[in-house]
């Protein structure tokens, strides 16, 4: 077994070790937006969001 | 003490004599030892032990081969001093073609004969054994240790020059049998009712030349030799140890971090869709806060629907820095019953994950979205349900990470069985495969 097998398993080890506790993850299903204004909390009409109008499923079988 | 013993330290000189058939100067090495010397000008083999140098035999050179490493080179091997007396190059032909080795001998006055034996530029160190292995099946067994048959094949004399421990000659014909495990090999030489046994073990062409200060230089091996030790040998095992190993820490960690995740329900409220009613559909939760730096928030999402779907666009909103998450997730859930009986499709409950989430006070903005003909056809309101918890454990990427540490032990598993498979594809025989995880379990 070569040291470069450990060390990549190490990494991959380690790395997930940090993704559960820092929470982070590459694979993420939002889009991050910022300077959203806090009127959206009185008024969410005036915010829409990037998945307004997704493409979706009609019907059934 | 033996008058006739050599004397430690001792280093014997060579013995000139001339040759009887051309008048050519010989150098005895092994006077008194060897059997047959065969003159290196005239290709005679002369009777070493017959004090009058008895002409054996005359042949016609087939080939000149200059040896690789000279006649009368010293070098030691193993710890002991020898000295090359002997060349002859041999082969087999096999379906009408001839495929060549060489073989050296090693004289030591202590010690007496060793051999080293060269193909494709692979080298064995041979000794001879005093005792004969045992059969196992079609396998031989010597010293405890177990050799898979490889190859058997008549083996002829091609060339030969220098000193012999036997009455050797061009032509000469032996029947041969390999067997390996290794770095070793045992090999049988038959010539009608007489066996001759003897063990080879691999060495790198390198270390010959080094140790025999070869001045050409020393060309590498050519393809994969029967008891050439695999450089996977062992790493294999290893590198699948390792990986139990490394899943049972992944395992350690995933359940760590499963007692330590908080999993706190933050928001779980019912609301309700109206899709025939006009205006803004959108509306925000109440502010709930999430703790801790970062984490992951899972939302789910429970509609009361059937034939039906719901889109929720929605959006996660920091209230204080007004940094926004924004996702989307459809809801829909049909049934009936056809020609093949009931049939459902969907799901009325949905939910993600979304990783990497700081802490804060935050709110959830949702935009519901349905068929209005359906909802206005069928019902005026559908009811659902959202559910929010902050730091849920999240299984998936160990899973991922098992699967990652899998790709090495896999690739040097197909690289050994690769290896194995060129060594086996040189062998008469069969069961090559099987042959192949017992070396790579040896060390």
């Amino acid at each position: 077994m070569s040291k470069l097998y450990m060390a990549y398993s190490m990494l991959v080890a380690g790395g997930l070790a940090v993704s559960s506790i820092t929470g982070y993850s590459p694979f993420t299903p939002y889009d991050k937006v910022d300077g959203v204004p806090k009127s959206v909390r009185n008024n969410p009409g005036a915010y829409r969001s990037h998945y307004a109008g997704h493409a979706r499923y009609f019907g059934g079988k | 003490m033996n008058p006739a013993a050599p004397r430690k330290g001792f280093v014997p000189k060579p013995k000139a004599l001339n040759c009887p058939s051309c008048g050519s100067q010989i150098e005895l090495r092994a006077l008194g030892a060897a059997a047959g010397v065969i003159c290196s000008y005239c290709s005679s083999t002369i009777d070493a032990t017959n004090p009058q140098l008895q002409i054996i035999g005359r042949w016609q050179a087939a080939m000149t081969i200059e040896p690789a490493i000279p006649l009368g080179s010293r070098g030691k091997l193993k710890g002991v001093l020898w000295e090359t007396i002997g060349f002859q190059q041999r082969g087999i032909n096999v379906e009408g073609t001839n495929y060549f080795w060489r073989e050296y001998v090693l004289w030591n006055p202590y010690q007496g004969f060793r051999y080293l034996s060269e193909y494709d530029n692979h080298w064995n160190f041979v000794t001879p054994l005093q005792s004969l292995p045992s059969d196992s099946g079609p396998s031989k067994v010597f010293a405890g240790e177990s050799y898979r048959q490889f190859q058997t094949a008549r083996a002829y004399t091609w060339f030969v020059v220098g000193e012999f421990p036997w009455m050797v000659q061009v032509g000469e014909a032996v029947d041969t049998a390999d067997y390996v495990n290794p770095p070793k090999m045992l090999s049988s030489e038959s010539t009608g009712n007489e066996v001759a046994w003897s063990q080879g073990e691999y060495m790198l062409g390198t270390d010959i030349w080094q140790t025999f200060q070869v001045k050409t230089p020393c060309p590498p091996p050519i393809g994969v030799y029967s008891n050439q030790p695999s450089p996977y040998a062992g790493r294999v095992r290893k590198a699948w140890l390792f990986y139990g190993a490394m899943c049972a820490l992944l395992f350690f960690l995933m359940v760590f971090f499963a007692i330590l995740a908080p999993s706190k329900t933050v928001l779980n409220k019912s609301y309700v869709v109206n899709p025939a009613s006009a205006g803004e559909k959108s509306f925000v939760s109440d502010i709930f806060t999430l703790e801790g730096k970062n984490d992951n928030v899972q939302v789910g999402l429970n509609a009361d629907i059937a034939n039906q779907w719901v889109y929720f666009s929605m959006a996660l909103i920091n209230e204080e820095t007004g940094q926004a998450f924004d996702f989307g997730r459809e809801v829909s859930y049909y049934s009936g019953s056809d020609s093949d009986g009931s049939w459902t499709e969907g799901g009325r409950t949905d939910d993600v994950l979304l990783p990497n989430i700081p802490g804060g006070r935050y709110y959830l903005r949702i935009e519901p979205e349905t068929d209005p003909a359906v909802a206005g056809g069928l019902t005026s309101s559908i009811p659902f349900r959202v559910h929010i918890i902050r730091g849920i454990p999240y299984y998936l990427r160990y899973f991922l990470g098992m699967f990652l540490l899998l790709i090495p032990p896999i690739w040097t598993s197909i690289r050994a069985a690769a290896f194995e498979g060129k060594r086996w594809a040189e062998s008469d025989t069969s069961g090559s495969t099987s042959s192949s995880s017992s070396s790579e379990d040896d060390e």
